[in-house]
């Protein structure tokens, strides 16, 4: 078949999600505006109240902010590593997940900073930290590491796009695409036409790019241990805690980019593109990285247990007796329970992949929950004779709101961003590594299951 | 239903068998399979008195690493003379086994012709242990240790002689000494010769810090000689040279500036990262004047 038939035909069959807008889908992105516009308000009361409105007092002066920072910081940082593997690679089935997981990476990079500045109880002294910054803190560094990788994943984001928008450009005269649509697609394929000297450059650039994210992601994710690690808190200074974090960060990742292909997969019908062998792939892998962080998990407790350290004891008879349910929750039932459905074969569906997914991330959402505020509940000097909600910390309506405005404004980005670009790269199934007629086997056969 | 246990009758048998014996042992106490040690020394102290010291134990003839100690044992300590016992004192043997008796500097011991004093430690024997006994004779040796800065240097001086008993000094010859610096847990040792001439002198050419007042304990010690047996002598003096920390340690993260490899580290690392941007850059830069170009030529779209 023609390569320029071919184009015309993929664009034929993504432009519908393109060029209109279902009732169901308008209703969704209402929905998501209202919770973001709940959340500007929060955000607004946060402003103008102070901290007072949030959980956060003297000694926990980092609540579920962070929280949400160290998550969503954390499946960005995953998602560069595990795209860069895939380019870098050439892993063969990078064509259904790849787009995904690039937006995932940009979109979680973008939204997750926002969080530690919520935690700054004067947000109005934020350009301090550009024009006074002191190199020798973690904070300095992590700044620069987010800062780094923020343009590192766009440019990223952007070689990968660019062949897309190319065939975009070259087709939706033909649709009915807004106009500011048609020129953005146009000025943003700078004037790409697949010749060999192009391709070749786009090439050769996209693939030390995705060095450099895999790069960038380990030194990021280490960066942002370092910020606990290096200091004498207990639970937080340990030697293990940079590839504590990189395994624990790239098993949410995993299982985060799991549970968003489930719902692009069924919200975008994409099953022809995103199959079983997928999620099969992503299951096994998800299973090594429960294993891993399950073992690490336990290595770092352990020594805190042996150590017989008082604050240490302190802190671990806090976590069996206040945090004991979140405890089993994050590191029993959030690595044992995956591990358990993901090491039998017959449970490798889809269906149950994505369960062990879910169940994986709500656990790594509460072990960072359990890594920040038990510590900062377990100080060394113990504010003497004052409140209890003083000493102990529990979120407040407004960090709520204003987290799920987060996951809010995610998906709406994530679907806005589904309305300019397909997503799934056709430039990555005109290689034909995953052309469409490779998948009418017995294994789509499968999907129909 | 019958019971299982009815099935296993003789095993049953053997564990009840085992749990109701109140006589059985793991391992028979019988003497006859130890031999007694009886080990006597004595040792000169630093402060001129001498130590008379018994180590009594039982050996397992069958098994070397059982040696159990003979506790509250009561051994007697004599001085002989022409066969003539005199009681210089008794002593019970503690859980290591070890009976201890210390005379002072000023006891007056009987010597033989030689000028040995012959001294004996017996154990009376019981129903279960039968007499212990061992002689051994000595010479009094006197050990002075004479600790003195010469033309600024640490010299440490040993004499030693023996008085007979008109009090008249002889000194000693080819006896070997060994000299040491205390420590907290063990000795080091600094220096090892010969006595002659009743002299033995060296400088000490090694430092020591000393303890928290800067004070060296020095001993010298003849070990186990045929003639004089054990002697220990030692005096402390102020030669510590306590090296005081001139440069205290500063934590450099408290500092104004960074320390110079940090800022090497980041530049180097952001500089080879944001040198990849602008190469991308400009290599996109690059793409797209290769499109404005065909655009320009008005070729068609070409697919190679």
């Amino acid at each position: 078949m023609n390569i320029e038939s071919r184009k015309r035909e993929l664009f034929k069959e993504f432009a519908p999600r393109l060029e209109t807008t279902s009732m169901l889908t308008k209703i969704y992105i209402g929905f998501l505006i209202v919770i973001i516009l709940a959340g500007l308000y929060a955000f607004y009361l946060q402003m103008s109240e102070g901290q007072i409105v949030t959980g956060m007092r003297d000694n926990v002066v980092w609540g579920i902010y962070e929280v949400n920072f160290i998550l969503l910081v954390c499946i960005s940082y995953s998602g560069a590593f595990i795209s860069g593997i895939l380019h870098f690679f050439h892993t063969p089935w990078k064509t259904a997940i790849a787009r995904i997981v690039e937006i995932i990476t940009v979109l979680s990079l973008l939204i997750g900073p926002i969080y530690i500045l919520l935690c700054m109880g004067r947000l109005d002294r934020l350009h301090y930290l550009f024009m006074y910054p002191r190199i020798q803190s973690p904070i300095t560094w992590d700044i620069m590491a987010i800062i780094t990788d923020i343009v590192a994943c766009f440019i990223y984001l952007y070689l990968t796009f660019i062949p897309d928008f190319a065939i975009l450009r070259d087709h939706c005269e033909e649709r009915n695409i807004p106009k500011w649509i048609k020129k953005m697609y146009k000025t943003l394929a700078i004037g790409y036409q697949d010749t060999k000297t192009q391709r070749n450059r786009l090439h050769k650039i996209t693939r030390t790019m995705s060095a450099m994210v895999i790069v960038l992601a380990i030194v990021a994710y280490s960066v942002l241990a370092w910020i606990f690690s290096l200091t004498l808190q207990p639970g937080w200074n340990s030697t293990i805690f940079a590839p504590y974090f990189i395994i624990g960060g790239l098993f949410s990742g995993v299982a985060f980019i799991i549970i968003t292909m489930y719902l692009v997969r069924k919200f975008y019908k994409l099953e022809k593109y995103i199959r079983r062998m997928h999620f099969k792939v992503g299951g096994i892998i998800l299973l090594i990285l429960a294993m891993l962080y399950g073992y690490f998990t336990f290595t770092e407790y352990f020594s805190r247990w042996f150590s017989h350290k008082a604050i240490d004891t302190n802190l671990l008879d806090k976590l069996f007796t206040r945090y004991f349910w979140e405890f089993i929750l994050a590191n029993y039932v959030g690595i044992l329970v995956p591990i358990g459905i993901l090491f039998f074969k017959k449970f490798r569906t889809i269906k149950w992949v994505t369960i062990a997914a879910i169940i994986a991330l709500v656990g790594v959402w509460l072990n960072r929950y359990l890594i920040v505020i038990p510590t900062l509940e377990t100080p060394y000097v113990p504010i003497q004779d004052t409140r209890i909600d003083y000493l102990f910390y529990s979120a407040s309506w407004v960090e709520i709101t204003l987290s799920i405005a987060g996951i809010a404004t995610f998906l709406l980005m994530f679907t806005l961003i589904g309305k300019i670009v397909p997503l799934v790269p056709m430039n990555y199934i005109l290689d034909g590594r995953t052309a469409p007629d490779t998948v009418q086997n017995k294994d789509n056969k499968k999907i129909s299951e | 239903m019958k019971s299982n246990l009815y099935n296993h009758t003789f095993f049953i048998s053997i564990i009840a068998a085992l749990l109701l014996c109140t006589n059985g042992t793991a391992q028979e106490n019988d003497l006859s399979n130890f031999k007694m040690r009886f080990d006597f020394k004595t040792v000169k102290q630093a402060d001129n008195s001498r130590l008379l010291e018994v180590t009594f134990i039982a050996l397992n003839k069958e098994d070397r690493k059982d040696q159990p100690p003979v506790y509250k044992a009561e051994i007697q300590f004599f001085n002989i003379q022409n066969d003539e016992e005199i009681l210089l004192g008794s002593s019970k043997t503690s859980k290591e086994g070890v009976a201890q008796l210390i005379l002072p500097e000023n006891q007056k011991y009987n010597i033989d012709g030689e000028g040995y004093i012959n001294l004996r430690a017996r154990f009376n024997s019981t129903d279960a242990l039968s007499e212990e006994e061992e002689d051994l004779m000595v010479k009094d040796l006197h050990l002075d240790l004479n600790l003195s800065v010469i033309d600024s240097v640490k010299t440490v001086t040993l004499t030693a002689f023996t008085i007979d008993s008109l009090g008249v000094k002889t000194p000693v010859n080819d006896v070997y000494v060994t000299t040491y610096v205390k420590a907290m847990l063990s000795k080091k040792n600094i220096d090892e010769g010969i006595i002659s001439d009743g002299e033995y002198t060296f400088a000490m050419s090694q430092s020591f810090a000393g303890n928290t007042k800067g004070d060296l304990t020095i001993s010298s010690i003849i070990d186990d000689n045929d003639e004089y047996g054990n002697i220990i002598q030692e005096k402390t003096v102020h030669w510590g040279t306590f090296n005081k920390q001139i440069k205290t340690d500063e934590n450099k993260l408290w500092t104004k500036a960074a320390p110079i490899w940090m800022y090497v580290v980041l530049t180097i690392l952001l500089l080879g990262v944001y040198v990849n941007f602008i190469y991308t850059i400009v290599n996109l830069f690059k793409i797209k004047k290769e499109g404005s170009e065909l655009e320009i030529k008005k070729e068609p779209y070409r697919n190679t």
